[in-house]
């Protein structure tokens, strides 16, 4: 079972250069995530996957099919890869029943074997209730389960996503996240999915590709992307991060300043390079600058004033102004206090610093 | 579910690392080839015969620069020129100065009776200009005219006429009152859809309605009038009928009177004329780029927020005042004419004065059935209009989706080919298609087909360009869809695209037809007894003196074309509201496009 198979995949429109030969495997029945700013070349490389762009160099495999080469792609109704589009590009003239069946109808498929899995994509995507009515009469999350049922009624062997819940309220987008990861896990079906929207990539993905500028910064699970990030990046696009820009001293240290600070050095760089001190808000714990005994063994250590302070309920989000035009963010517990002006001394263990390099 | 058989037998081609389909389906091939041929049948063909002929000398049959040296050298042809510049001009002042203001009337003020003011100016907009021009012969003719035996009557029997139609005046006066509707429609649009939020604004900041007008609101919307005026100059230019009916008589010509003039010539000068074109067709181009550059900026102006239907300047006691000077349009484009055909149309033998003895409808009865000739123009005029607007429309749609969605490299080569009828004045494409298809291999003189041909060709770019504006509002996402589900591009198109469309494509239909069933110049050159349409018979049967039936078949002519108005919209509102409950129907700008008579 080898998947979808991207090699050396570069893609570009006159003199800009949308991809620059990008590499990914998608295991078949795995679920990935394309995660990037916009024009990161996510979208681009779902186009060229679902057959609507040709590659200016490189190769999609799909099993042992070679679907897009430079040489020629294989057109998108000959390829088993079903859609879901951002707008949902529900057909307003068609019901949903007739929007679902339309691929079944094109498979020249036996009238009652088309009926058959129109009943049982409505049930899945739960619209049987809905089944006769025209796509202006139903709200946005309904249009979008309307889009999820006729691609997958197909039975397509790759199922693409583009940031399929990016027009829906929060509230749905939430509520669709999880009902997007169970259709998955009920089918089994290879999927790729665009977004630009860090949190469902972790809460859907089994893998996640972070992509930026053309070039792929990392692909790995949710908690090697959230934990082990590739570069600084990457730590910054997931999550809430602390990015503090030195130079390398080699030996798991880095200039930041005036300070020394040592981590776990990921970036590979040699001495006197570019890199960063990457650290969780939530790990960093502050102290006043009056107290003594800090549990300082194990962590790095720096003093700046508190600039602001917003209380959010679970906790405080204080931003701490190093110096230097450095500033240092921390969520700390909601009993701790700090008038902004005050003084503070911040502790980053160093177990969950990182040093890592400027993104690929 | 899961992982369905790739059902692909091509495994094996994939090792040679090339995907397994390159080949261009033959569905495809046949398509654009067919689109390829008709576009070069026709635009190519006729607008390459008119150039090529232009270099070729009358008698001789050689190549020459002579038919161009002519133009300029001989007075004889100079003139036409500089009268029909100034009727172009004259035309295009009279449509902007009173379009404007009606315009502004109509969509800005608390004029009364302003959705009447509005159809009526539409009615005027659909009626032919040289049967315009026929009803203004009864009434304003030298002698004959009602309005003058009227003055007489008051001023005494040796008092001169009051008007004389028979002149560069009454020339003027009929092509600009029945260009005033292109002027009023595209500048009423842009105030329509200028969004009320704009002159709020201005408003809120502390600016009068007098201030707020002259800063905002006219401000945004001049590209629409100096676009206005373009189009309008350019009709003045190119019309046929109306100088034909009223110049010629007098002996005072333009460029599309001695056009005709070329071809009625023994010999006639044929070669002659299609070099006498080229001014015509320098001019139409020229202006039609400079409206291009204009429109082009003109997005600002479309910017619309929800336009609700916005506050109205109450005009105080100008208002009837107001009524009265806007009802002068519909007075002279509509009721006076209208009123005098139909009158002469109803009696028997107009000469014998009105009474209720005169009055029958026997020419009706006689243009009906009565004459084979009448008859057959009618037939001809319904069948070559629907074929020839189902061709165009046909035609117009593949091209405008071809170059939409961009599927063959030089897509936008098509759509250009589409346009350039746009510039070619409807006498200029009554030449071209002459040189083209009256010789071997393709005579296909005294043919329905030679007629269709010519009118789908005219009317192409109206076709094209409303074809463009509606796929610019279905998203590509919608056929992608379709694709990925498995249909092919033909099927995608017609199962998807082509519904889509829908009502937009039965409203494009008739924007095409209209015009068609009343076009005259296209067809000048082109009939034969067999062939003639009711435009052309009109034009003919006019010199005859008959004008009792000449009043029947114009009232004829008009009432079809207002039946096919009035069908329009419902129809077209029938065919799109069903499947979208919620909007109400989607709104499409009429493509804009000259409509030579």
């Amino acid at each position: 079972m080898s998947g979808i198979r991207i090699k050396n995949l570069r893609k570009s429109f006159g003199t800009y250069t949308a991809l620059h030969g990008i590499d990914l495997q998608v295991p078949n029945g795995t679920l990935l995530a394309l995660l990037g700013p916009s024009g990161c070349g996510k979208s681009t490389t779902l186009q060229l996957l679902a057959g609507f762009e040709a590659p200016t160099e490189g190769e999609i495999w799909a099993d042992d099919v070679l679907l897009s080469s430079a040489r020629g792609v294989l057109p998108p109704e000959k390829r088993g890869i079903s859609l879901v589009f951002q707008n949902y590009a529900v057909w307003p003239h068609k019901t949903v029943a007739e929007n679902v069946a339309f691929g079944l109808a094109i498979r020249r498929l036996p009238k009652a074997e088309i009926a058959e899995r129109l009943d049982r994509t409505l049930r899945t995507v739960r619209l049987e209730a809905l089944r006769d009515r025209y796509p202006s009469e139903l709200s946005g999350g309904q249009q979008q389960r309307v889009a999820l049922a006729r691609a997958l009624a197909v039975e397509p062997r790759i199922l693409l996503l583009d940031e399929p819940l990016s027009n829906l309220d929060a509230h749905l987008r939430e509520e669709m996240r999880f009902e997007i990861r169970q259709v998955h896990d009920l089918l089994g079906l290879t999927t790729v999915y665009v977004t630009h929207d860090q949190s469902e990539a972790l809460v859907t993905a089994d893998r996640i590709a972070v992509m930026k500028s053309g070039h792929l910064q990392q692909l790995g699970s949710p908690e090697d992307i959230f934990e082990r990030p590739s570069n600084a990046f990457v730590a910054t696009f997931i999550g809430a991060n602390n990015e503090l820009a030195g130079t390398s001293e080699g030996n798991g240290a880095i200039r930041v300043g005036n300070h020394v600070l040592t981590a776990p050095d990921r970036s590979g760089a040699a001495h006197g390079g570019t890199v960063s001190l990457c650290v969780r808000p939530s790990q960093v714990r502050l102290f006043g600058a009056e107290e003594t005994g800090l549990p300082a063994e194990g962590c790095n250590v720096l003093t700046g004033t508190v600039q602001r302070s917003a209380y959010l309920g679970e906790y405080r989000d204080v931003l701490v102004d190093l110096g230097g035009g450095r500033t240092l963010r921390a969520f700390i517990p909601p009993a701790q206090s700090f008038a902004p002006g005050s003084v503070v001394t911040a502790l980053l263990p160093i177990g969950s610093c990182q040093i890592l390099g400027p993104a690929a | 579910m899961g992982v369905i058989s790739t059902d692909s037998p091509d495994s094996a081609a994939a090792a040679t690392a090339r995907p397994a389909m390159a080949r261009v389906p033959l569905a495809r091939t046949v398509v654009f080839g067919a689109v390829a041929l008709l576009l070069f049948l026709l635009v190519v063909l006729p607008f390459g015969w008119v150039l090529n002929n232009s270099f070729h000398d009358d008698i001789t049959g050689g190549w020459t620069l002579g038919n161009y040296a002519r133009i300029f050298q001989s007075a004889d042809l100079l003139e036409p020129l500089f009268n029909s510049l100034l009727l172009a001009v004259a035309t295009a002042v009279i449509a902007v100065g009173i379009g404007v203001p009606l315009a502004w009337l109509v969509s800005r003020t608390d004029l009364p009776f302003r959705r009447s003011i509005r159809v009526l100016t539409l009615t005027a907009f659909v009626t032919p200009s040289f049967i315009g021009a026929t009803g203004w012969i009864l009434l304003a003719a030298p002698n004959s005219g009602w309005l003058n035996a009227l003055w007489r009557s008051l001023a005494g029997a040796e008092a001169g006429p009051l008007l004389n139609i028979y002149s560069m005046t009454g020339a003027i006066f009929i092509c600009g009152i029945y260009t005033v509707p292109y002027s009023f429609t595209m500048v009423s649009s842009a105030l329509d859809e200028m969004a009320v939020e704009l002159e709020d604004a201005a408003a809120t900041l502390g600016s009068g309605t007098l201030r707020t007008m002259l800063s905002i609101t006219i401000p945004l919307v001049t590209p629409a009038v100096i676009a206005s005026f373009i189009l309008s100059f350019i009709q003045g230019l190119t019309l046929f009928g109306v100088p034909a009916f009223l110049l010629t008589p007098t002996g005072i010509p333009v460029v599309t009177t001695k056009l005709a003039e070329f071809y009625q010539l023994f010999p006639p000068e044929i070669y002659m004329a299609a070099a006498y074109c080229m001014p015509l067709l320098l001019v139409t181009a020229m202006l039609f780029w400079m409206r291009r550059r204009i429109l082009g900026r003109k997005q600002f102006v479309t910017i619309s927020g929800k336009s609700r239907a916005g506050r109205r300047i109450a005009l105080g006691a100008a208002r009837w005042p107001a009524f009265a000077a806007a009802l002068l349009l519909p007075l002279v484009s509509v009721f006076l004419p209208y009123a005098a055909l139909l009158l002469v149309s109803l009696t028997r033998a107009w000469g014998q004065g009105l009474s209720w003895e005169n009055l029958s409808l026997h020419w009706y009865w006689w243009a009906l059935f009565g004459n084979s000739e009448t008859h057959t123009a009618i037939v001809n005029s319904l069948l070559f209009s629907t074929l020839a607007a189902t061709l165009c429309v046909m035609l117009g749609t593949v091209v405008a989706y071809i170059v939409e969605r961009r599927m063959v490299f030089g897509a936008s080569l098509f759509g250009a080919v589409t346009t350039v009828p746009i510039i070619i004045p409807g006498i200029v494409m009554s030449v071209g298609f002459f040189a083209a298809y009256t010789r071997a291999p393709l005579n296909l003189y005294g043919t329905p087909l030679l007629l269709v041909a010519a009118f789908a060709a005219t009317f192409l770019p109206i076709a094209y360009a409303h074809g463009g504006s509606i796929l610019k509002g279905i998203g590509p996402e919608l056929e992608r869809a379709a694709r990925s589900l498995g249909a092919g591009e033909g099927r995608t198109f017609l199962s998807i695209t082509i519904p889509l469309m829908g009502g937009g494509l039965l409203s494009g239909w008739f924007l095409v037809f209209i015009p068609i069933i009343r076009e005259l110049s296209v067809a000048v050159f082109l009939i034969t007894p067999k062939t003639n349409v009711m435009t052309t018979l009109i034009y003919n049967a006019k010199d005859g003196g008959n004008y009792e039936a000449v009043c029947a078949m114009s009232v004829l002519l008009l009432l079809i074309t207002l039946a096919l108005v009035a069908a329009a919209g419902p129809l077209t509102r029938l065919t799109t509201v069903r499947r979208t409950s919620r909007k109400s129907g989607r709104k499409t700008a009429p493509a804009e496009g000259v409509l030579p008579t």
